[in-house]
């Protein structure tokens, strides 16, 4: 048995290099064939990185952009990566997303007057209840009907931004030519936390980024300890057998979707808490459909949503300086984006790639 | 006030709004019978509006930038393809991964390439058929100028989308093709069997879906508008695919669900006119498709059943 100890130790390596292996693989073969295109567009592609990773973190300001941007990306990480675990697909995080903000947007101004940490508990409390709300048809009908939650959570996103976008510029209209709603009252929003750190000067971070860190923890905690976690990842593994060993896979569907859209309803509240202290059309740029790329990016993961959120949102904060300096167009983070989905999802490219075929056996045997 | 509302160009309107959600319904139509699920229509549109405007541009004729947005709404889908037949990978996944690299691609050639973003210079649009302006006169002379006005006042790819519709409805229950489409989706193992080639089959599908979308795109950016603006198909994919649902998986229903879709959406562009006098918000209109196909997935009206093995990677066994 001792004889082993030195083959179980490879075996260890292998296991942690085919956890973090692919990922990281991922990333730089995304960024080797973006800079292939930043070349064949006629920009210089060390430059453009570099000007990339001057605005993501040249500065503490600057971290502090990336952490901002970041924030609501570990929300949908969370949310799209705890549907992932459960075999659910929740493509509509970003319709719970804008559920949240407007819950948060409407209770702010409601709850003006009360303490603020009263006020942060009940808004977050809120708006995950109505993600949960929302994503509650879809999980019924998930269960009871089989109707793929890609396709109703989809549709709901969409019946979610016309809401909001027929709010904002109706009932909940605040006065003047733009269509948003009253700022909140700063009661009714999150402290920054360029105000408690003192290496993060002038940046718009807020109390969100910690909130996410926190909740990240916590969801890996439940999926790994609790009966909750358990039950949601045997249905994701297996619903079959989990109906056989008393399960209840219509249940676990339904809750697990409804946690989901929980996660992604706190992004949406946070960021009409903490960065724009009110609700638009336009308050999300997508970050439910980001939240998909750090969710694959994690595998899943909650404490690697985390860093694949920070990677995310560091592209984010670094693409205007990356125009700014290299003259290349910001859109090319999608690009990267895009192109990291991908990679991730087609392990066997990235396998393929990196000759990796040759260690499978000994990840299969760990 | 109704005759003020509803005119031969409320319908005439419908028909050209149907068009583009009923070209990428159908595509989607035929990627999904074919087992490969495709939520890419939307990216595989707006790559096709793109290049379509680029090409137009470049060979300086619009019939050539319409055969440059269904390579390229061609191209998008082998990508797709590649990755959810060849490498087996979740077809959701790189649906969503097609989608946000259309938005990435489009956005950032668009710089390169104009050196500006937001909206491409304008270029040839490509005309209606007919030009004469009937005057309607006595009965007879109404009906001709509604007749008229609805049916004969459109844009070539309008006329293709309807020709597709019909082409394919009969193709797929009436062909050895629909035949041999339909079997893949619903079980591939008893296709194999029989001799027929899974991966061929479901790659021809998937790239025809493509075009479809690439067509489909042509016809925003070359007829209804006559430039490329960024995100400019904003969600009419995700109409088409609803549109697909909504129509049970067939071409025919795909166009009839699109033109229902389409006929909210000119009654909304309608009702702004009238805004001061019906107070019904815009937004609920827009929401209409969405909301209907919930209740059609939910199987109020009847059971909406998808092809039996969409979604699932094919292995020869």
């Amino acid at each position: 048995m001792e004889s082993s100890a030195p083959k179980r130790w490879k075996r260890y390596l292998a296991v942690v290099t085919e956890r973090l292996g692919i990922p990281f693989v991922s990333v730089l073969i995304a960024i080797a064939i973006a800079s292939v295109i930043i070349w064949a567009a006629g920009f210089d592609p060390v430059a453009a990185f570099s000007a990339l990773w001057k605005g993501a973190f040249g500065s503490g300001r600057q971290i502090g952009e990336t952490m901002l941007r970041s924030t609501p990306l570990m929300f949908t990480g969370l949310a799209v990566a705890y549907g992932f675990r459960a075999g659910l697909f929740n493509i509509g995080a970003e319709g719970q997303l804008f559920m949240g903000g407007l819950a948060a947007a409407y209770l702010g101004i409601v709850l003006a007057g009360l303490p603020q940490p009263l006020n942060i508990i009940i808004m977050l409390v809120a708006a995950a209840l109505v993600g949960a709300a929302w994503a509650f048809i879809p999980a019924l009908l998930k269960a009871k009907v089989g109707a793929h939650e890609v396709i109703t959570t989809m549709m709901f996103t969409y019946i979610a931004r016309y809401l909001v976008s027929w709010l904002v510029t109706g009932p909940l209209k605040a006065e003047g030519q733009i269509p948003q709603t009253k700022a909140l009252p700063t009661e009714s929003t999150l402290p920054r936390l360029d105000e408690m750190f003192a290496f993060l000067p002038d940046s718009r971070v807020h109390l969100g980024f910690i909130i996410a860190i926190v909740l990240a923890v916590v969801v890996w905690w439940i999926l790994k300890y609790t009966t909750l976690g358990y039950e949601s990842r045997a249905v994701g593994y297996n619903p079959w057998a989990s109906e056989t060993s008393g399960i209840s896979v219509s249940m676990t569907t339904i809750k697990a979707l409804c946690i989901s859209g929980a996660f992604a309803g706190l992004a949406g509240a946070t960021e009409v808490m903490g960065v724009h202290g009110r609700l638009f059309d336009q308050f999300s740029s997508g970050f439910g459909f980001t939240g998909i790329a750090v969710a694959l990016l994690a595998k899943n993961n909650p404490l690697g949503v985390i860093f694949a959120a920070i990677l995310f949102g560091a592209l984010s904060a670094g693409s205007g300086t990356m125009q700014l300096l290299a003259d290349v167009p910001s859109k090319l983070i999608f690009i990267i984006q895009a192109l990291i989905i991908f990679l991730v999802a087609a392990e066997q490219l990235a396998k393929w790639l990196i000759g990796w075929t040759q260690k499978e056996e000994a990840i299969e045997h760990a | 006030m109704l005759s003020d509302i509803i005119t031969p160009d409320l319908f005439a309107s419908a028909i050209r709004m149907a068009t583009p959600l009923a070209l990428a319904a159908i595509g989607g139509t035929i990627c999904e019978r074919s087992g490969v699920v495709n939520i890419a229509l939307e990216g595989m549109m707006l790559v096709g509006a793109f290049a379509g405007v680029v090409a137009s541009m470049f060979f300086g004729n619009a019939w050539l930038g319409v055969l440059g947005a269904v390579l390229a709404g061609a191209l998008m889908a082998l990508i797709h393809a590649f990755a959810s037949i060849t490498l087996r990978a979740d077809q959701v996944v790189s649906g969503t991964a097609i989608n946000i690299l259309a938005l990435g691609l489009t956005g950032f050639l668009m710089e390169v390439v104009y050196g500006h973003p937001g909206t491409t210079d304008s270029v040839d649009r490509l005309m209606p058929f007919f030009s004469a302006s009937p005057s309607g006169g006595g009965f007879f002379g109404e009906i001709w100028l509604w007749t008229y006005s609805i049916f004969l006042t459109h844009t070539p790819i309008v006329y293709m989308a309807i020709l597709i519709a019909v082409v394919g409805q009969w193709a797929l229950y009436k062909t050895t093709w629909g035949l041999r489409l339909r079997a893949l989706g619903e079980h591939p193992r008893a296709a194999d069997t029989v001799g027929i080639n899974v991966t061929r089959g479901r790659y021809s599908a998937v790239i025809m879906s493509g075009a479809l979308g690439g067509l489909a795109g042509a016809n925003l950016s070359l007829e209804q508008v006559g430039s490329f603006t960024e995100n400019m198909t904003n969600g009419r994919g995700f109409i088409a695919l609803a549109a697909n649902i909504f129509g049970r998986w067939t071409p025919g229903g795909s166009y009839g669900a699109s033109l229902l879709f389409g006929f909210a959406d000119a009654l909304q562009i309608k009702l702004q006119l009238f805004r001061d006098v019906i107070t019904i918000p815009s937004q609920f209109f827009l929401m209409l498709p969405y909301v209907l196909t919930v209740v059609v997935l939910a199987g109020v009206m009847g059971r909406a059943v998808a092809p039996a093995a969409i979604g699932k990677p094919y292995e020869k066994g």
